[in-house]
């Protein structure tokens, strides 16, 4: 599945001339590919990730998707790819804190359509593959940073997606926790996954074999 | 079908969670629920008692009596009018063949009745066999009175057995005991087998040949007109004028026409003008009750009292409606971060929408559930321990005003469905 964007922009609105967070971004991510998009604070990184997660809609440019312009999609179209297609991993989890974890991770299966007793056995496949087994009860109130953010990981996975987008996983995670989430990413793309990860951590960045560094709302050459 | 029950199994531990505003969203629906409920019923009320009207008594009814209350400037004037006499009732049944009763009826207040050796006060009417036709809701043991009684001035006559009176406090038997001067006339029907006796009846003899039982309360038709039960003894009329039962100046008889069919009502009316004028000489000396447009007044004023009731519930529902309006927008406002999560993970804008949708159509369906439960309770028993009419209760009231209630919601919770459903992902996730 590529990811091919040209002269992406992004104007948010405020101000006389509103505010630019990307200035004519164009890339392409190969299929089965594990990018990096690192810089500052402030440079568009997450904005990129959006736009990339369709979860924000372009203010100019192209960014087609299995060759196919998003812009084109309809909501429902945008919704589906989402659902089957895309996986998220946030830096603050976005974890539904009233429902258990196995609940998490039957959400994205739900809005598939996949049957209930499909989806909670599936559910807890994955959280056991992300090593939280008997903590499937648990809400996310009761879990630690790192199995937050390994229920995370594990809803990503529920619709076997063929691209993860994170955004900055390791960043509210202890280093431990970190190296772990990191790995499973890794493990991921082995597997052939497309992933897209925004950081700000030099190192992190530096084990993931090819990197997009940012400034300003552009890529760095 | 299945996101339905997912937004549903949401909607209820959304419900669970927020328990005191779920609550005062359940009651501002279900008082809607009640007051429609209530409304509804009045509507029935009036139709039932309509129809027992139209079965019973009748809709196209008159009544013509003397008028003593003529308008006259000068005293010269004043011209008192003829009295009615039994002949006028039926020349008058003979030029209204087609009318459903002409019935000639007269009355004495105050008559001594001797039986057993008692003496008592007993009301006398004097009637023919059209008297039955109409408001006849009495179970009848011996026989009522015939033509024969009549033509020939038979001294036969009917006596009422009125019906168990309602429990009394001390003062209201007081006051019975002051006031209900025929109490001697009813104790002896009461306890007496009747039929077949002979009463005196100032100084006359007269034989039982029926004894007309009154209905319970609880079993009386409830009609829009309430019958008139002040009855002791019933006598051919034509019998009581004969034995000097009535004072000839005075006690002109009364006739009630029916015209039987609401369409013949103001073609009798005419025809009964045009009759009173060629026999008397004046419409004027008579005062012509139009029974028919008193009915139609009270069903008018209680339609409209119905209506207005159903309008105070449609401002109930729209009140309720509003209050699902906020909670709902609040709702949305508290779970915009849930939004975005769920815009994330593949949910499309409908199925936000129908989410929140969902969720406020469950607050009017338990607010409705709970409204309809306390509306029947209210209806059939609250109001007849507090000394109401019961409420005429179908089973398809509740059906209907759950269904409102769950409709008020579902409209009142699209705009803030609609909200939720707007919002972009990238900015509900930024949402703290």
């Amino acid at each position: 599945m590529s990811i091919v964007c040209s002269d992406l922009s992004k104007i948010y609105e405020g101000g006389q001339s509103g505010w630019p967070a990307l200035r004519g971004v164009s890339f392409e991510i190969k299929p089965g590919e594990f990018v990096a998009i690192t810089g500052p604070s402030g440079c568009g990184k997450s904005t990129l990730l959006n736009i990339l997660g369709l979860l924000d809609e372009p203010s100019g440019g192209r960014y087609e998707l299995e060759g196919r312009s998003v812009s084109e999609m309809s909501d429902r179209e945008r919704s589906d790819t989402r659902c089957a297609r895309l996986g998220f991993v946030f830096q603050s989890f976005n974890l539904l804190n009233r429902l258990s974890a196995v609940e998490n991770v039957v959400l994205p299966m739900m809005h598939a359509g996949t049957p209930d007793a499909a989806a909670r056995a599936r559910a807890r496949e994955l959280l056991c593959r992300v090593g939280l087994k008997g903590k499937e009860k648990k809400t996310p109130l009761e879990l630690s940073g790192g199995e937050r953010q390994r229920v995370a990981v594990a809803r990503a996975l529920a619709n076997s997606p063929r691209i993860i987008l994170a955004d900055e996983p390791t960043g509210n995670l202890d280093s431990v926790s970190s190296r772990e989430v990191m790995e499973m990413l890794v493990k991921l793309n082995a597997e052939g996954i497309t992933v897209v990860m925004v950081t700000h951590d030099r190192e992190l960045a530096a084990r993931v074999p090819r990197n997009l560094r940012m400034k300003d709302g552009r890529l760095e050459p | 079908m299945r996101a339905l029950l997912n937004a549903a199994k949401t909607g209820l531990a959304e419900i669970r969670r927020h328990k005191l505003r779920s609550a005062l969203s359940f009651m501002s629906i279900a008082v809607g629920s009640v007051v429609f409920m209530d409304s509804f019923a009045s509507i029935i009320s009036v139709n039932d008692r309509l129809r027992e009207q139209r079965r019973i008594s009748g809709v196209a009814r008159m009544e013509i009596s003397p008028n003593y209350d003529q308008v006259f400037s000068d005293p010269d004037d004043y011209k008192p009018p003829p009295v009615i006499k039994y002949e006028d009732a039926r020349r008058l049944r003979s030029e209204l063949s087609d009318a459903f009763m002409v019935s000639a009826e007269s009355g004495s207040e105050i008559n001594v009745l001797e039986y057993g050796g008692r003496r008592m006060v007993a009301r006398l009417n004097g009637v023919t066999p059209e008297w039955a036709k109409r408001d006849f809701t009495y179970g009848l043991k011996g026989r009522f009175l015939d033509w024969n009684d009549v033509e020939k001035n038979m001294r036969v006559c009917v006596l009422f057995r009125k019906a168990a009176p309602p429990p009394m406090n001390d003062f209201e038997k007081t006051q019975a005991k002051r006031w209900d001067y025929t109490r001697a006339f009813d104790d002896m029907v009461s306890r007496n087998d009747m039929l077949g006796r002979t009463v005196k009846l100032n100084d006359f003899t007269f034989t039982v040949v029926g004894v007309l039982q009154e209905p319970p309360e609880s079993e009386r038709p409830s009609l829009i007109l309430p019958a008139d039960r002040d009855y002791n003894v019933l006598a051919p009329v034509t019998t009581l004028g004969r034995y000097g039962f009535l004072n000839e100046e005075w006690n002109s008889v009364t006739i009630k026409v029916d015209a039987g069919d609401e369409r013949a009502y103001y073609g009798t009316l005419r025809r009964v003008e045009n009759f009173l004028r060629a026999r008397f000489g004046a419409v004027e000396f008579f005062d012509i009750d139009k029974q028919m447009e008193t009915i139609n007044d009270t069903i008018a004023a209680s339609v409209k009292n119905a209506l207005m009731a159903m309008s105070l519930g449609m401002l109930a529902f729209i009140a309720g409606g509003i209050g699902i309006m906020n909670v709902t927008l609040a709702t949305v406002f508290s779970r915009v971060k849930e939004i975005g999560i769920r815009r994330a993970l593949g949910a499309s804008r409908g199925d936000i929408m129908l989410q929140f949708i969902v969720e406020a159509a469950m607050l009017g369906l338990i607010g409705g559930l709970i409204g309809s439960a306390a509306g029947y309770i209210w209806g059939v028993h609250a109001k007849v321990m507090l000394g109401m009419d019961a409420s005429p209760i179908r089973f398809w009231m509740p059906g209907v005003s759950v269904a409102i209630a769950v409709l008020t919601a579902f409209v009142f919770a699209v705009y803030p469905a609609w909200v939720a459903a707007g919002l972009k992902p990238a900015d509900a996730l930024r949402t703290e």
